[in-house]
């Protein structure tokens, strides 16, 4: 086997009483060193999946292994992974010191090995001089760097992070994740980062997971993700798109919108059914006559960087607009793309697909 | 608007003054040298020099004293355990029947209490005495002591747990580095809490002594019912004090316990 993996899933499954599983049949793999990101909307399993690894609980069915070893039934206090929680979950009665020491006195350190490696831990997360404040007297993005520094010190080989900056303010979370990813590389373990959003696994990420109600939907870099979503879910989920139904005519040719269209995919059967996606910074608006397709403007919003535009198409669906230049809400206007820009999906005829809500 | 706010205290000035007056007619009179609650001759402290002469009440002072140190520490080590066993009951319906279980206790009237007691300790055949007094003083405190921890242990964010977990802690250490630390402003108030019902209580202590084991409460009311000496209005007085300064030690123990849960939970 791979010795660069650190961790495996093989068919995990969890299920809470009768309840349909919460993990379906789960298994991957992960490698040392890397930023792995889990992403998916509410409710869909990454803290479950998270839980798992820590200890807190264990699979209904199907194998964990830790370094090529069987992790199932071991606790959570013997395994070398830390956490870094969602609520932070920093010991209100302990302060800044004594919360990064914590994992260090467990294990029976000497008071000088501690003291040095606290305050190297708390120097690593920017946060010198703060060993003796109280938790309540810290910011919310400085607890947050507490409860980093608490982990780390333990020096995990996998570093669990439950969605650690969804407290904190856009511009603190924008330099946070500047951080996390600098902390990463310093330390050069794994770290796996759970969020539910894509923009911040696309920016942190040597690779992303896609979870979509207890299932892996696609795995892969935050470009392969982005440019080459698998489904309608993944498409929709990551980033603002166009999801067009249509049909694959032969090779390298696809019909949607009542035109056919030149496209760079191949390998489907003939006429069958697909979705078709165009993110909405690939359109480009011309006049009518240049234009591939022929839209109305329906509405239109100022997004700070580019123009939002909404059009309809003669057959009704909806094409989403992201363009510098401006047109009036009502103008009929031309859309160019280059054959690169489309993307096609195999349509998978399962439940969630059909009914294409997130 | 206004006038609402004014009748409302007045409202709470009259209930005041009638629940206090009492109190403070009796301590009024306990400095008073002719010896009868009518007519206040002059100030005097005689009768607080007599309760400090009575060695008999002395002794019983201490019993008092004593047994509510005790009980309190008993059932609060006890209330603790058994708030956390209801706080790790798995199954829901369990949890709440304890939960019940334990409010009974305390809402059921002392006397009820109080016989059933004495009816136990004749068939077990325990002498009723200082062990008997101890016994259902720690009986009645620990539903108090798991009702004071029980919210703390309920306000605790199950991460914390995790946390600790995570970082290598065994379930000893779990409880006695995270856990316990916690709800120690509980355990606080619920050590209070017993302290002051077993100084207070009476009519339980009353079935459950004998043997010339006595209380405060069960002596001031049968030297009440001899005849009335003005040396029971000072004692009532002492008493009276002790109890605000618990009642003022117990507020500023929530008062600490409310800032620190305040800032140290959530953000
Ligand atoms: N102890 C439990 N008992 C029963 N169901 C549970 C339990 N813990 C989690 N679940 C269920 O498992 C599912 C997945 O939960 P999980 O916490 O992994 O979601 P998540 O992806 O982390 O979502 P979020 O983004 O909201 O944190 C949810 O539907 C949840 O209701
Ligand atoms: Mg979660």
């Amino acid at each position: 086997m791979n010795d660069r993996v650190i961790i495996r899933f093989e068919h995990v499954t969890k299920q809470y009483d009768d309840d349909p599983p919460v993990l379906d049949d789960v298994s991957f793999e992960m490698e040392r060193g890397k930023f792995y990101t889990l992403l998916g909307p509410s409710g869909c399993g990454k803290t479950t999946i998270l839980r798992l690894i820590a200890g807190f609980i264990e699979p209904t069915k199907g194998n964990i292994y830790f370094n090529g070893k069987l992790m199932n039934g071991v606790p959570a206090n013997k395994r070398q992974v830390n956490t870094v929680f969602q609520d932070y979950a920093l010991f209100p009665h302990l302060n800044v010191f004594e919360n990064v020491a914590f994992g260090l006195r467990i294990k029976n350190l000497d008071k000088k090995t501690i003291e040095t490696k606290v305050r190297e831990a708390l120097r690593f997360v920017n946060l010198e001089g703060y060993e003796n404040r109280e938790i309540h007297e810290m910011s919310g993005g400085q607890r947050q760097r507490v409860a980093i520094a608490r982990a780390i010190v333990n020096e995990p080989e996998v570093l669990l992070l439950d969605e650690p900056l969804s407290a904190l303010d856009l511009k603190l979370r924008t330099e946070m994740q500047y951080e996390l990813r600098e902390l990463q590389r310093r330390l050069g373990i794994t770290f796996i980062f759970v969020t539910h959003d894509q923009e911040e696994a696309l920016a942190m990420s040597d690779e992303i997971f896609v979870l979509n109600k207890g299932k892996i939907e696609q795995r892969g870099t935050p470009k392969d993700i982005y440019d080459e979503p698998i489904n309608r879910f993944v498409a929709d989920f990551i980033g603002e798109s166009n999801i067009i139904p249509g049909k694959m005519l032969a090779d390298f040719s696809v019909e949607f919108a009542g035109k056919q269209f030149e496209c760079v995919d191949h390998g489907f059967e003939p006429n069958e059914p697909v979705d078709i996606v165009i993110r909405p910074e690939d359109l480009e608006i011309t006049t009518r006559e240049q234009g591939k397709l022929q839209v109305r403007v329906d509405s239109i919003l100022f997004r700070g960087v580019h123009y939002e535009l909404c059009c309809y198409d003669d057959n009704g669906n909806e094409w989403l607009v992201h363009s510098t230049k401006k047109a009036e809400v009502g103008e009929e206007i031309g859309l160019y793309f280059e054959p690169e820009a489309i993307h096609v999906m195999r349509r998978v005829e399962t439940k969630e697909n059909r009914g294409g809500e997130r | 608007m206004r006038k609402k706010l004014k009748i409302s205290h007045l409202y709470l000035i009259v209930v005041f003054l009638i629940l206090y007056t009492p109190i403070f007619y009796l301590i009024y009179y306990s400095f008073n040298s002719s010896g009868t609650m009518h007519h206040f001759e002059g100030f005097t402290l005689d009768w607080y020099k007599e309760v400090f002469a009575d060695t008999r009440l002395l002794i019983i002072v201490l019993n008092t004293i004593v047994i509510a140190l005790f009980s309190a520490a008993i059932s609060t080590i006890i209330g603790v355990f058994g708030a956390l066993a209801i706080y790790y009951a798995k199954r829901k319906q369990i949890k709440n029947a304890l939960l019940t279980l334990n409010n009974v206790l305390i809402v059921s009237p002392d006397v009820i209490i109080g016989a059933s007691f004495l009816i136990l300790f004749t068939i077990v055949g325990i002498q009723l005495g200082f062990t008997s007094v101890l016994l259902s003083h720690i009986a009645f405190s620990v539903p108090i002591v798991v009702l004071m921890v029980l919210p703390k242990l309920q306000e605790m964010s199950p991460t914390l747990v995790d946390a600790a977990r995570d970082l290598g802690a065994n379930s000893w250490d779990v409880l006695t580095k995270v856990i316990l630390p916690y709800i120690t402003p509980g355990i606080f108030a619920g050590f209070f809490m017993a302290l002051t019902y077993s100084l207070d209580d009476f009519a339980v202590t009353f079935f459950v002594t004998g043997n010339g084991f006595s209380t405060l409460s069960v002596e001031i009311y049968s030297r009440a019912r001899q005849g009335i000496s003005l040396s029971i209005n000072a004692l009532s007085t002492l008493l009276f004090l002790f109890t605000i300064t618990l009642v003022i030690g117990y507020y500023f123990i929530t008062q600490r316990s409310q800032r620190s849960s305040a800032v140290g939970g959530r953000k």
